[in-house]
């Protein structure tokens, strides 16, 4: 499926800023399963140094740095991406969770195992994740019905949280939005010994044809990417939507928690208060096209 | 949770440094047990004391009213000799661990190599808050060296050879404290000196300087390098000060660096100034907002760590750098330097295993007094005597610690220590330092984690031998400087910071004038209605100064009130001015030449204990006030003597002229509002606090008149304690530092001299000059107002400090705009 992305990102500040440098993972990173025809980021007002580098976790990211005051800033990425991701083995022919977790010493997992910041450990969400995994069961097995409960318990709503709310507030409340409940995986997931990566990035604006809009279409979206074991690797869950990563989402990042790959971030000198207008379009290319 | 009983075994039968296990005295020993037999026991006890004294004095650790940081390190008078070919092997052997860490580094923060290959844990490297993601660089090779200055913290082993009890790469402390202790040393023991001959440190910093030249970007000539610190706040700052100055460089903050362009500057004065190489005794969590999401955003440099990657500027030690100081690495350093140097490693690590949570150490080794336990991947936390439950540890095995004898209440007694000791590398070799800091342990002294800021410690000597060669740094051809006249280099928060000690010095002279002119006053008693209007007017002045609180007055009935107020409210309000200007004098130390240092630092300490001690009346306050006094005047007379012109002493002059020149505007505003019948008491008065009374007597002998008197204190521009001479330097400084014929604050200082100049042909002019006289009140308060704004223009040009950064990103949950 080939997408046109386009994301775009506006602040508005009440005063100058005299000085900004922004991070940004706003790059498609290029994947098996994942081919980035073309990418492209446009600032306004242009920066006066930019750098392009790729961060410990292999994805892509700039930086860009603006020395001369000014009351607004602009991003738009725009990319154009082919996905098709290679679906996942029968669940039963994936080894038992136990070995999996045994085998997550290596350097490829070893990284998505300890507590970040954002996601500390805890209790709770080891709990609730632990009746997915019998002892014995399939990991795929485990993993595909934690992402179905995780749909299922929690409330899709935003502005009920923020990139500050704890994950055990979300455990409570059962409320928040894609990356609350990706969080939430990846802690019940991190608490049985079962590595798994944030994962940030878009899902498809319209739905396939027959099918309800996705939830977290229209904005930057956040899934898990759970390890199956060293011959099997990784896949992809969204639990906001309870589905497995096929051909809908495109991946910008990945990193152990939002920190890790926040699409955007920035440090100011200046600039008082600040307005914030986020607008994401992934449109599918068939879509696009007029019927036939 | 309570903490493990320290192991008493740690500190019995450790193996005796100085004596040999026949009980004879070690050939290396015979130097220092001579001097100290010769001189005698009192003797020793007396150079211990004045060791002491002289740490507390004159030492760069001691602690000025106001200034962060607690306790100073005390120094032994008896050193610890190394055995010159122990060193020469042990040398070998911190050269040889230096390299191999460098490498196990270069690995980590490049293609992870030794990961892959098994040779190291991942989750130790991974779950480590020491592995700094955002130094990562991939499958690219990083900058070598990542390491530059490394200690390593020695004891022996159960074979009686050095054994690491752990390594530091991150900001590694301890070398200003051992350039303190020789030179100390060196004063109070002269004689164990010339016996000793031991080798000189003085050539490792000479090549310490010159290294930091060789690293820098593509090899830039003649390379600007600072030593970044985290400020007077840090235990550490008095090492930073003495170590820029030992290094000739620059010493800042991260607010006075910004990276523009992709490359780091210094914020001076008259502008921006490249920075090329930073030795940065920053945590690297901190050093980067941008970089690092967790770290303060108003703390470190935002996008110094893209810039290093980029190679636009070298960071020493590489950012990350404390990874190497993972407690569980010793366990597997034998095998990655078989792999990665192809060599055995020469110098042994303590016996360590890496625990997965909640595993059990294996049995302890033979010959070990108990196991230390330390986070597995954090260098920073120290021992504990149990694990940890539920969190991966490295168990050290630790052996009895050697002992050598120190002087403890007039006795020498074997006392336990830990040596530390430090290399340098120039990007080619490593060089080790001959000496070392020994510091003693007690019960409940912390072995291991950052070196505190306070102890108890020896000097290391490697006793020379004979025929050695004088090692020097090698002839480097340098290009010859420019030469600069100009304050240009001045960091904007360092001329801020002299800017306000100038005020703060000038302040607590003011005020403790009008103490011991009140104070004075108040003592004589039966006051006649002269002096009592001098006291109202005083105890205006006070009010204003904030020395006295709203209750102080003056009535004819009842002077108690005033001097209740004055027992309340002298001592608080002047101790707070010691403490802000201790603060001050701290933070701009590197400015200071230690002479200077000193001369402001006893000083300070004088006034502060002066005020410090019971007080019961008026009569002892007033004397407690004459070391403040003797304080402002040292400072300035220093300022005056010692200070090159231009530069720092331009902005502490700028700042005292500005406080005196507003204090005195306000306070003749002060004396003269009154009727003008009175005016004889408030000229006498002005007369006074304007320390002109002589003057004006050899002048006009006893006939006091309202134009001579102002004039003098207004208008006369070769009173240094007038208000002229006060607009004159505000002017003529002004125009110093912006090099600007036309400066507009120039200008304004010009302007109010005018005014200033003018009050004299007025009074003379006029037909009742008591009567014009009262009419200066109001206009001398304007005069104040305008000091007071161009203060605030000064500050904002020069001192520009910016708003502190924030972060602003984007969150999940902020609603889309959808465009349509």
């Amino acid at each position: 499926m080939i997408y046109s992305l386009r994301h775009r990102t506006a602040y508005a500040y009440a005063q100058p800023v005299d000085l900004a440098a922004h991070l940004l993972h706003l790059k498609p990173r290029a994947l098996p399963g994942q081919k980035v025809i073309s990418a492209r980021l446009t600032c306004l007002p242009a920066p006066d140094h930019h750098t392009e580098t790729h961060d410990h976790f292999g994805n892509p990211a700039t930086r860009l740095f603006l020395a001369a005051p000014h009351t607004s800033f602009e991003v738009e990425a725009e990319s154009l991406v082919d996905v098709c991701f290679a679906p996942p083995p029968p669940p039963e022919a994936t080894p038992p969770w136990e070995a999996v977790a045994a085998a997550a010493e290596g350097v490829e997992t070893a990284d998505f195992l300890p507590p970040t910041r954002l996601i500390p450990p805890l209790a709770a969400a080891t709990e609730y994740a632990r009746p997915s995994f019998p002892p014995g069961s399939a990991v795929l097995a485990g993993l595909l019905d934690l992402n179905a409960r995780i749909r299922r318990d929690f409330t899709f709503q935003a502005g009920v949280t923020s990139i500050t709310t704890p994950i055990a507030e979300v455990m409570r409340t059962r409320r928040g939005v894609c990356q609350d409940f990706t969080q939430v995986m990846l802690a019940g997931m991190r608490g049985l010994g079962l590595p798994g990566r944030y994962v940030s990035g878009y899902i498809r604006t319209r739905p396939p044809p027959g099918q309800a809009r996705r939830r977290g279409a229209d904005q930057s979206h956040a899934w898990v990417s759970a390890w199956m074991g060293a011959g099997l690797g990784w896949v992809g869950l969204d639990p906001t939507n309870g589905i497995v990563v096929r051909d809908e989402h495109v991946v910008l990042a990945w990193g152990r928690d939002f920190a890790d790959v926040s699409p955007l971030r920035g440090v100011l000198l200046g600039g008082g208060e600040h307005r914030l207008t986020v607008s994401v379009d992934l449109e599918s290319l068939e879509d696009a096209l007029p019927a036939r | 949770m309570p903490e493990a009983p320290w192991p008493a075994a740690l500190l019995e039968n450790g193996p005796d440094e100085m004596v040999s296990g026949h009980g004879d005295i070690r050939a290396h020993w015979r130097g220092v047990v001579g001097v100290i037999g010769s001189l005698g026991r009192p003797a020793v006890a007396e150079r211990g004391q004045r060791l002491t004294r002289a740490m507390l004095e004159e030492g760069v650790a001691s602690i000025l009213p106001g200034a962060a940081g607690g306790g100073a390190w005390r120094l032994d008078p008896v050193p610890l000799p190394l055995e010159p070919r122990e060193f020469e092997a042990l040398a070998e052997g911190i050269a040889q661990r230096a390299r191999l860490l460098d490498a196990v580094l270069a690995d980590l923060y490049g293609a992870q190599e030794t990961l892959a290959a098994g040779l190291l844990p991942a989750p130790l490297v991974f779950g480590s808050p020491a592995f700094l993601r955002a130094a990562r660089r991939g499958m690219s090779a990083p900058h070598r060296p990542l390491l530059h200055l490394y200690a390593v913290d020695l004891v022996r082993g159960t074979d009686g050879r050095w054994a690491v009890l752990q390594d530091r790469t991150g900001t590694a402390s301890g070398l200003g404290q051992l350039l303190e202790n020789r030179r100390l040393l060196g004063s109070a023991m002269p004689e164990a000196m010339r016996t000793m001959l031991p080798r000189a440190i003085t050539p490792f910093f000479d090549l310490w300087q010159e290294a930091l030249s060789r690293l820098a970007p593509r090899h830039k000539p003649d390379p600007a390098v600072a030593l970044l610190s985290p400020g007077t706040s840090d235990a550490h700052w008095f090492e930073h000060v003495v170590l820029s100055r030992e290094l000739g460089c620059a010493l800042v903050e991260p607010g006075d660096l910004t990276v523009r362009g992709g490359a780091l500057y210094l914020k001076t004065l008259v502008g921006l100034q490249p920075v090329d190489v930073v030795l940065s005794r920053l945590n690297a969590n901190g050093l980067d907002p941008l970089d690092q999401p967790d770290s303060h955003a108003a703390g470190g440099v935002p996008g110094i760590l893209d810039a290093a990657r980029h190679g636009a500027l070298t960071l020493l030690n590489a950012p990350g750098a404390s990874l190497a100081e993972m407690p569980a690495l010793p366990a597997f350093l034998p095998a990655l330097s078989a792999r990665l140097l192809g060599e055995a490693l020469l110098l042994p690590s303590l016996p360590t295993h890496w625990l997965r949570a909640n595993e059990a150490p294996p049995p302890l080794p033979e010959g070990h007094a108990a196991w230390a336990f330390r986070p597995a991947g954090d260098g920073l936390a120290p021992e504990a005597w149990a694990p940890t439950p539920g969190l991966p540890q490295a168990a050290i095995a630790l052996p009895p610690l050697p002992v050598a004898p120190a002087l403890e209440e007039g006795r020498l007694n074997p006392v336990p220590l830990v040596l530390r000791m430090f290399a340098i590398s120039d990007g080619v070799n490593w060089h080790v330092l001959p000496g070392g800091l020994a510091r003693h342990v007690s019960a409940g002294t912390r072995l291991t984690g950052r070196l505190p800021g306070a102890g108890w410690c020896k000097d290391v000597w490697v006793p020379a031998d004979p025929g050695e060669a004088i090692i020097g740094p090698a002839a480097q051809s340098a290009p010859p400087l420019a030469i600069r006249r100009t304050p240009a280099a001045i960091p904007s928060r360092v001329a801020d910071n002299l800017f306000w000690l100038g005020r703060y010095v000038e302040r607590l002279d003011r005020g403790a004038r009008l103490l011991r002119a009140t104070i004075a006053r108040l003592r004589r008693g039966g006051l006649s209605p002269r002096e009592l209007a001098e006291l109202s007017a005083l105890t205006l002045c006070l009010r204003e100064a904030a020395l006295v609180d709203d209750e102080a007055r003056v009535s004819a009935g009842s002077l108690t009130p005033l001097a209740e107020a004055l027992m309340r409210g002298a001592r608080p309000g002047v101790r707070d001015l010691h403490r802000r200007i201790g603060g001050l004098i701290e933070a701009v130390r590197d400015r200071l030449t230690a002479d200077m240092h000193a001369t402001f630092t006893q000083t300070l300490r004088a006034a502060e204990e002066a005020l410090a001690a019971p007080l019961p009346d008026l009569q002892d306050l007033g004397r407690a006030l004459i070391p403040s006094l003797r304080f402002a005047n040292a400072v300035a007379g220093v300022a005056a003597e010692n200070m090159v012109r231009g530069g720092a002493r331009l902005f502490l002059e700028l700042g005292r002229r500005m406080e005196r020149a507003q204090a005195v505007a306000g306070e003749v505003a002060v004396a003269l509002d009154g009727p003008p019948a009175r005016i004889e008491a408030g000229l006498r008065l002005v007369l006074e606090l304007c320390d002109s009374v002589i003057t004006y007597r050899s002048r006009y002998l006893g006939v006091l008149q309202p134009a001579p008197a102002l004039d003098l204190v207004l208008a006369d521009g070769a009173n240094p304690r007038g208000l002229a001479f006060q607009l004159q330097a505000i002017a003529d400084a002004l125009g110093e530092v912006s090099a600007d014929p036309d400066d507009p604050g120039a200008a304004e200082a010009e302007r109010l001299l005018a005014i200033a100049e003018d009050f004299t042909p007025r009074l003379l002019a006029a037909r009742d000059q008591a009567q014009e006289a009262a009419l200066l009140p109001p206009e001398l308060r304007r005069m104040a107002q305008d000091l007071a704004t161009l203060s605030d223009v000064v500050s904002r040009r020069y001192f520009a400090l910016l708003p502190p950064a924030r972060a602003v990103g984007v969150d999940m949950g902020e609603a889309a705009v959808i465009e349509a």
